[in-house]
Formats: C-alpha cells, structure tokens, sequence
C-alpha cells in the first residue's frame, strides 16, 4: 500500500485541531465551573459531618488539615474553625516522622506547594468534651479514586462510614455507596477495623436484616446483639464487586489506623481550642 | 450506515415542525429506532431520573448536531467517527461539569450516568445520518426533536416503571404500597419498553390506516 503523504497529513491535522479545539472548550468550562462545584461540595461536605455525627447546635467544630512534608520528613496539621479557609488563621502543629513535637504556633497564608495533603479530619466538640470525630479518606477503587468519610466517636468506634465521591460503575460497584453495605461498618472499634478483611461469603439473613434495619431506621436492637457476633467477621463484598468492596474496606482501615497513631499525637496539644 | 457522507443526498430540507414530530412520532429513538435501550432501562426506575437524563441527552445531542454541521466540511471523512466522538465526549464532559457546579443535589443522583451519554448510539447516529449532511439549522432542529423523542420516551418508561414499581410518580406516593417491585428491576424495564413500544406503534398503525413507514435507516444499537 502506497502513503498518500498529503491525506495523512490532512487526516493529523484534522484530528488535532478537534481535540484542541475540544480541549479549550473543556478548559472554559471548567475554569467558569469550578468555584460553584466546589462551594456545592463544601455545602454536601457539612451536611455530612452533621448528619453522621448528629451534633448538638451549640457544639464547635475544628478543621484539622493534614499535610506530608515531604523535604523537611515533617507531618503538620493546620488546625482552625470549620469554614475559616485554607488559608486563614490556624494553629500549626509540626511533627517529625518519630513523632516528635518540632513546632507549636499561629499560622497564617497559604500552604506551601510542595506539603502534600493527607486529607482533613473534622473534630467536634462541646465545653471542652470531644464528641466525635470524621475523617476524610481516599482509596483506589475500580475505575477511579474513591472519597468517603469516616465518623468516629470519642471512644474511636465507627459511627459511620459514607462514600462522597466515586466513579465505580452503576448497578455494581456503585452500590458500596449504598447505605445497607456503609452500615457494615457501625460499632466496630478501631482495633476491630486495623484487622478488618472483606469476604465473598453470603451474607447471613439475620445479619442482612439488621444491617438494612440500621441504614433505614438509624437504629436496631438487633444490629447491637448480632454484632457481638459479627464485628471480628470480614464485610460482605457487594455482589459482582469485590473490587470495589474490598477497595473501600481497605481505605477505611488505612484511615481509621492513621487516624487513631495520629490523635494521640496531636490531642494533648489541642487543649486551648477544645 | 452508508460508508461517506453525500452531500445533497436529501434536496428538501424539511421544516422544524416536521423535525420535531419525526423525532417524537416516526422516529423516535426509544419506541422505533430502538437504539440506547440499555441506559433506557437503567436510569428509569423513577420519573425524575429519566427526566434529568432525558434534558442531558436533549442539550448533549442539540450541543453535537450543531457542532458536527458547522464543522462538516473541515472533518476529514476518513477519520470522521472519531472526531463525532471527541465532540460528544467535549459536550457530555461540558454538561457533566455544569451540572456539577449548579445542581449537586441532583448531580449526587443521575452523575454516574451522564458520562454514559458518550456512548449513546442515538447521538452519534444522528451526527452521521443527519447533521453531516445538512445545514447547521435543520440540523439543531433534528437534533432537539430527537433529544426530545427520547426524553418523552424516557418520561413514560419513567411514569410506568415508577408508578408500579414503587407506587408513586416523582417521588410522590400514591398507593401507600409497592404494587410491583418486579417493574422496579432491570428486566421490568424491558417489559415496559416492549409494551409501550407495542402500544406506540399499536397508535401509529391506528392512525396511518394499517400502513406502517419504514424508517429504519440507521440500523441497530445497543
């Protein structure tokens, strides 16, 4: 077959030219889209925390923003009010990598680029008692990154666990979004979780009636009495997703495991502002 | 599908109404091209998910049309499949972004799907039957009377599926139980496809007097 130089050349051209022409047009949207996204995502964030945590009105939060340093081998938390912003006031905590308080202080300004963010983590509080915690967590699933939040109580037992953003597919994946598969999660302690495994068993009935009892109703006496039975046991994969299960399951164990090494860091320091 | 676009393969160029109603009526992507079943069958369990999917597809395929009739005569035929795709894929990322933005509520819902539209063959079936070889404005025409057909068709899955599979019609109950739930699942979905596709063509052999117009040119989808 002979190359016609000039039909390829017209055939590259015509292909770059849409994809650039695409790109542009993508670029104007995003860059007119993405302050009411995320403000959309701020709002569903708060309602979130709210709901998991079912706070009290007059109870304070605090925004603790994890950062990796990488340069310096430092971890540092930016603690301020919920809602502050990135870069308003905070108190900087500095830690070296053996969990050593290096530094304690007022910051203000923008993060440096080269910290690495490590997700925030969202304390509530009311007349100096803390009530319970979320933290944000971030795992690979199938197709794309999963988000989720993590609640905790004071004691460290999961209150809930909630996927905020994920691209697994609809029908499959999709379904670890849902409320009966997060609320496999409620009750187990945090040494409970550092152990947690995923199965493909079948789910026993009785154990699928409570679980879906809980994420409907918000309580169960039989989710209580059954999870004696239940919260050494894996979770149980969606069907035809194990993936996905097992990606989220993974994430919340990473999570609720740094978190717990972490606060016994950082809490003693908090004294002043819980 | 013919292997290049004609030019001038249709002299007339028909009139918005007539667009419209060929789109609703003699070919509609759902009840007579039956093309795109499967997303069809996935976002209708409720009237309102059909409905949001049904504005997405309208604005996706409208978005296309248009983009593919002014740039027709600058798309090498050769590579001509691609860059429909690339046009889609542009304006599905684009709705998918807005809606993002300024309705996060319903975008928590339908998100999934809406980068489905990609690979939607009503869409890209009608940039190369239709918008490649017509002007930009009969062009839009075909393109919002298709978006149409299918959101209409979208509704009345929608309005079935929901009504008997969780005894309400957008969200608001009307029979305290849940009459069907078999309506609610996939399989049901087809079975309401069928029978308002049976129903739908029943109306229209009604109307032409035992005549039915063939109008199958755009061959088969999933």
């Amino acid at each position: 077959m002979k190359w016609d130089l000039r039909e390829v050349l017209r055939i590259t051209v015509s292909m770059t030219v849409a994809c650039v022409l695409g790109a542009v047009v993508l670029g104007g949207v995003y860059v007119g889209t993405e302050r009411y996204r995320v403000t959309a995502d701020r709002t569903r964030e708060r309602a979130a925390i709210q709901d998991m945590l079912d706070l009290p009105a007059d109870a304070t939060m605090l925004e603790v923003r994890q950062y990796l340093a990488v340069a310096e081998r430092q971890v540092r938390y930016r603690v301020a009010t919920m809602g502050s912003g990135a870069e308003g006031p905070a108190t900087e905590l500095a830690f070296s990598l053996d969990g050593e308080l290096l530094r304690l202080g007022p910051v203000t300004g923008p993060v440096p680029p080269a910290d690495e963010p490590l997700g925030r983590v969202w304390v509530a509080s009311q007349a100096g008692q803390a009530l319970g915690f979320v933290i944000e967590g971030e795992s690979r699933g199938y197709k794309n990154r999963i988000r989720f939040f993590v609640a905790l109580s004071p004691a460290l037992e999961v209150k809930g666990v909630r996927v905020v953003q994920h691209e697994e597919d609809p029908g499959l994946g999709a379904e670890i979004a849902t409320p009966w598969f997060q609320a496999q999660f409620v009750g187990r302690t945090a040494a409970e979780v550092s152990r947690l495994d995923v199965t493909r068993d079948p789910m026993p009935e009785d154990w699928y009636a409570a679980v879906v009892a809980l994420s409907t109703r918000g309580e169960s006496p039989e989710y209580t009495r059954l999870l004696a039975r239940e919260r050494t046991l894996p979770i149980h994969a969606v069907t035809g997703a194990t993936i996905s299960s097992r990606a989220l399951t993974r994430g919340v164990r990473t999570t609720v495991d740094h978190f717990a090494r972490r606060w016994a860091l950082i809490a003693p320091h908090l004294g002043g502002h819980s | 599908m013919n292997p290049e676009p004609v030019a001038g393969a249709r002299p007339a160029t028909p009139s918005p109404i007539e667009l419209i109603r060929n789109g609703i009526f003699a070919e509609n992507p759902v009840f007579k091209l039956a093309l795109s079943l499967c997303p069809a069958v996935a976002v209708t369990t409720t009237v309102l998910n059909g409905l949001i999917m049904g504005v997405a597809v309208l604005a996706v395929q409208v978005l296309s049309s248009v983009t593919v009739a002014i740039a027709k005569d600058l798309i090498h035929p050769k590579v001509r499949i691609p860059v429909y795709t690339i046009i889609i894929a542009v304006w599905v990322s684009a709705i998918d972004m807005v809606m993002a933005a300024f309705a996060p509520a319903l975008y928590a819902q339908v998100g999934l799907y809406i980068k489905l539209i990609v690979a939607f063959a009503i869409i890209i079936s009608r940039l190369e039957v239709f918008a490649s070889r017509h002007p930009v404005w009969p062009s839009f025409w075909d393109g919002f009377g298709m978006g149409l057909g299918f959101l209409l068709a979208l509704l009345a899955i929608g309005v079935v599926r929901e009504l008997l599979g969780a005894g309400s019609i957008a969200g608001v109950s009307i029979v305290p139980f849940k009459p069907l739930l078999f309506f609610a699942l996939p399989a049901g979905g087809f079975f309401t496809i069928a029978l308002l596709m049976a129903l739908f063509n029943a109306i229209e052999l009604r109307r032409s007097g035992g005549r039915m117009h063939s109008s199958m040119e755009s061959g088969h989808g999933h």
